[in-house]
């Protein structure tokens, strides 16, 4: 009778390690995972964050939030994640400007709030190149025009940006040293609010993502003169690339990708990455990125690695080259 | 004209099937409990629940938001009057005549009179919107940076009005504001101001956490600090009401505020802040006992409170007319209608006329539900100032706490709001005014960028602001009025300021 219960309590026993220990194996992911959008509600970041957070849900099983921490044009948030426990349960959803703000804080020779090896990549969500739009009333009909004006009236012709340093001036930046133009630039308090600009005829151009000018573009305010991507725009046919124009210089997407913390062990890494290649492929997901109209571009490992490389290096690159402006 | 009409009725037949009546009551609702909320504004609010519509259609989700939109401006009038502590940053000016009244034990007659100006400001506004929208749309951004420069320095001179004792001291607060408004990312050149190395400072102070501070914390420890514990005041059943008096001082005020703040709100920017601020100074100006204002005018509480909501609606028009993001709380909206795969531009009402429609017919509702939903909660809301002030005040303070943390997530806004509640206690014991402080901190931020984005766009050029006729025309109607007011200052030597300064003196 003993023997036959200390049989069975072992055997309990025996089955109660086995299954915690299989279980500390594939525990990832055991509790809710958050993903920080370091940008308000409604933004880029945003938006594509949380169709990635319900569709990684359906994958992993477990629930996915979305967080905004806004701030200091997204240092704040980037920052939180950066110094976050590096255990996968707490991811970033950047844009193009992680690579930036580092940038620009050593041009102010400030310590930097975050540094780009602090994050280890996860995938590349999308990319959607910008467009240069100009008012339909100007007289410019191609970005030849453009550039032909440009380099008769240097320092004449303005263009609105989400602010200084930020993804639409880099855009225009890496535009106007391709082509050896020089541009008044008129930095605004975020993407809205240089949309509205031009739209006002305050300025004469703007390098913006296409979802939010196509709109204006289809109802003839305003005219797209060029892209900036590897391929044109699907929903802008006849406008060309700056690369098919001769100015390959001028590269720039709006990207959105999911960081991790550097230290995050490779396993749980791994699980990540095949649960966002997985949720990219959820057509609830790809239904939400086309009500957007923001093309997915889903890359990862050594390819998102290499593209967030080059992109980093163009902007680094475009940072250093507009300098520090005096305050 | 019989178009319009029609339309309308397509309208209301969308606003009013049960579904879309329901959300514009659950907006209202939650807009009513975030405006109540110290800290959490409109913008803090929406955001939040931004997510929770991304599974609804676009007409709902966009009439629910707009719901929160204007039931927050109802709301944030609320804890203005009752405790001086703002709801949001445009119910900042209630505070002073607002709580005043309620001081007096008029808490109700402050509250129902807030309630109805707003109905009346956001149904006149909707009006406007219907009719109006497409030309005000377009008129509307043809203000750049240089009018706006222009416009915000009308902002400027309305703190000469926000006084009601020394008006050194008055300008002395509006300076410290200004300089506090300089804290944060210089947006032109990119470098961090006054921020040492505390990476949530580059955003500057936050309006919302050095209002709380200022006001509500300020009084918290004033009054703690009274040796003779003040008396509670027990409103009786009978005053809830505003008298008959009272209401004829409001019906003009509530009428200007509407028709400014509308006019202010259609503006994009942020200029809708401002609307409350200039609509208090205008009903100063044109009061015929202009040393009742802050001792509890009922003007100072009628007419910024109507313009704050007209603004709301105002702020929809280049939003709807034009697809434009033209203020912080549009472009969340303009993302909300994305999301539902509806592209917001200059088609928008030809495109998705059931949208629009719909959303101007539940605009009537809303108000409607606003005014029926708060004017019997006056009754329970005034009966909150019976609670003892032991228990009241630590209640208070952890809202507030809860309130400003919530709205970024930041403790830093927190210790801003403690910082502020101190700064504002001594300044109350040196008697000085705060309000210009608040002022400033909204005004500083706005007026810098405006200025140097003009400058920008002029190469440096100062012309850029003369020849541009609705920014001369602003700067030349502000010149004049501060001329205007260095005449009567001249001439009689002392005017009623000074002598209520004089009066003031002799109390201490």
């Amino acid at each position: 009778m003993a023997a036959a219960l200390r049989f069975v309590l072992l055997a309990v026993l025996g089955v109660l390690v086995a299954s915690s220990l299989a279980g500390a194996q594939d525990a990832f992911p055991s509790r809710p995972i958050t993903i920080v959008a370091p940008f308000p509600p409604g933004g880029v970041a945003d938006l594509t964050a949380r169709p990635v957070a319900a569709a990684m849900e359906k994958v992993l099983k477990s629930p996915v939030g979305v967080v905004n921490k806004t701030g200091a044009a997204g240092a704040v948030g980037m920052q939180s994640v950066a110094v976050a426990k590096p255990d996968g349960y707490t991811l970033l959803l950047a844009l193009s400007s992680i690579s930036i703000i580092p940038e620009a804080d050593k041009i102010f020779d400030r310590k930097p709030a975050f540094t780009v090896d602090q994050f280890a990549p996860i995938a590349l969500i999308s990319a959607d190149p910008t467009v240069l739009v100009v008012p339909a009333d100007k007289p410019w009909k191609s970005a030849r025009d453009f550039i032909e004006d440009a380099k008769n009236r240097p320092g004449q012709i303005s263009f609105s940006s989400s602010g200084i340093y930020g993804t639409l001036h880099m855009a225009m930046e890496l535009l106007s040293h391709g082509a050896g133009i020089k541009l008044r630039h008129v930095p605004h308090a975020g993407a809205g609010p240089a949309l509205t600009a031009i739209l006002g005829g305050h300025v004469d151009a703007l390098a913006s993502g296409p979802a939010v000018v196509l709109p204006h573009i289809k109802a003839g305010k305003l005219r797209a003169l060029a892209g900036w991507g590897d391929k044109r725009v699907a929903a802008l046919p006849d406008v060309p690339t700056f690369k098919e124009l001769g100015y390959p210089d001028a590269e720039f997407y709006i990207w959105a990708g999911l960081f991790a913390p550097k230290a995050t062990p490779e396993g749980v890494l791994t699980r990540l990455r095949s649960a966002v290649r997985d949720a990219v492929n959820d057509p609830d997901f790809k239904a939400a990125m086309d009500k957007l109209e923001t093309p997915i571009a889903f890359k990862q490992g050594e390819e998102f690695q290499r593209f967030f490389d080059a992109d980093a290096r163009r902007l680094a690159d475009g940072v250093r080259k507009v300098g520090r402006i005096a305050p | 004209m019989l178009e319009t009409l029609h339309n309308l009725a397509v309208g209301f037949s969308v606003a009013l099937s049960p579904s879309v009546l329901l959300y514009a009551f659950v907006g209202c609702v939650i807009g009513t409990l975030v405006g109540v909320l110290p800290g959490v504004g409109p913008l803090a609010g929406i955001s939040l629940l931004l997510p929770a519509t991304f599974g609804m259609d676009a007409t709902r989700a966009i009439v629910m938001l707009a719901g929160i939109y204007y039931g927050a401006m109802y709301g944030g009038s609320t804890t203005s009057i009752l405790m001086r502590i703002p709801g949001e940053a445009a119910s900042v000016m209630t505070c002073i005549d607002g709580y005043a009244m309620a001081r007096k034990g008029r808490a109700g007659a402050a509250l129902a009179i807030a309630a109805v100006g707003s109905y009346v400001a956001g149904t006149v506004s909707v009006v406007g919107l219907m009719l109006l929208a497409p030309p005000l749309a377009a008129f509307a951004l043809r203000f750049g940076p240089p009018e706006y420069f222009a416009l915000l320095l009308f902002g400027l001179l309305v703190l000469a009005y926000m006084s009601a004792g020394s008006m050194v001291k008055s300008l002395a607060m509006a300076v410290l504001g200004l300089l506090l408004g300089m804290v944060g990312i210089d947006q032109m050149s990119g470098y961090f101001r006054f921020a040492y190395g505390v990476v949530e400072l580059g955003d500057g102070l936050g309006v919302v956490p050095v209002a709380v501070g200022l006001f509500g914390l300020a009084e918290i420890l004033a009054t703690a600090g009274q040796a003779v514990q003040p008396k509670v005041i027990e409103p009786k059943l009978r005053e809830l009401l505003p008298s008959r008096a009272e209401w004829r001082e409001a019906a003009g005020p509530i009428g200007r505020g509407t028709v400014l703040g509308f006019l202010v709100g259609i503006i994009p920017g942020s200029a809708h802040i401002i609307s409350s601020f200039v609509s208090y100074a205008l009903e100063k100006k044109l009061s015929r006992r202009p040393q009742e204002f802050g001792h509890g005018a009922v003007a100072g509480v009628a007419g910024p409170e109507s313009a704050n909501n007209a603004a709301t609606s105002g702020a929809f028009v280049p939003m709807l007319a034009l697809g434009v993001p033209s203020g912080p709380i549009p472009a969340v909206m303009l993302a909300a209608m994305m999301v539902h795969g509806v592209s917001p531009g200059p088609l928008l009402i030809r495109q998705q006329p059931e949208l629009f429609w719909g959303f101007v017919a539940s605009m009537y509702v809303g108000n409607l539900v606003l005014l029926i939903l708060n004017l019997p909660l006056v009754g329970i809301f005034v009966n909150l100032l019976r609670v003892p002030y032991p228990y009241l005040y630590p209640a208070i303070l952890t809202f507030s706490i809860l309130g400003v943390y919530a709205v970024n997530g930041s403790v830093v806004d927190v210790w801003i709001m403690l910082g502020m509640g101190v700064l504002g206690y001594v300044l109350r014991k040196l008697s000085f005014e705060t309000a210009p402080i608040v002022l400033g901190v909204v005004l500083a931020p706005m007026i810098e960028l405006a200025l140097r984005q003009s400058l920008a766009m002029s190469d440096g050029h100062y012309g850029i602001f003369f020849q541009r006729p609705i920014a001369a025309t602003l700067l030349v109607v502000g010149l004049g009025m501060m001329l205007l007011s260095l005449r009567t200052f001249i001439r009689r030597g002392l005017d009623w300021r000074a002598r209520m300064a004089l009066a003031e003196k002799g109390e201490s």
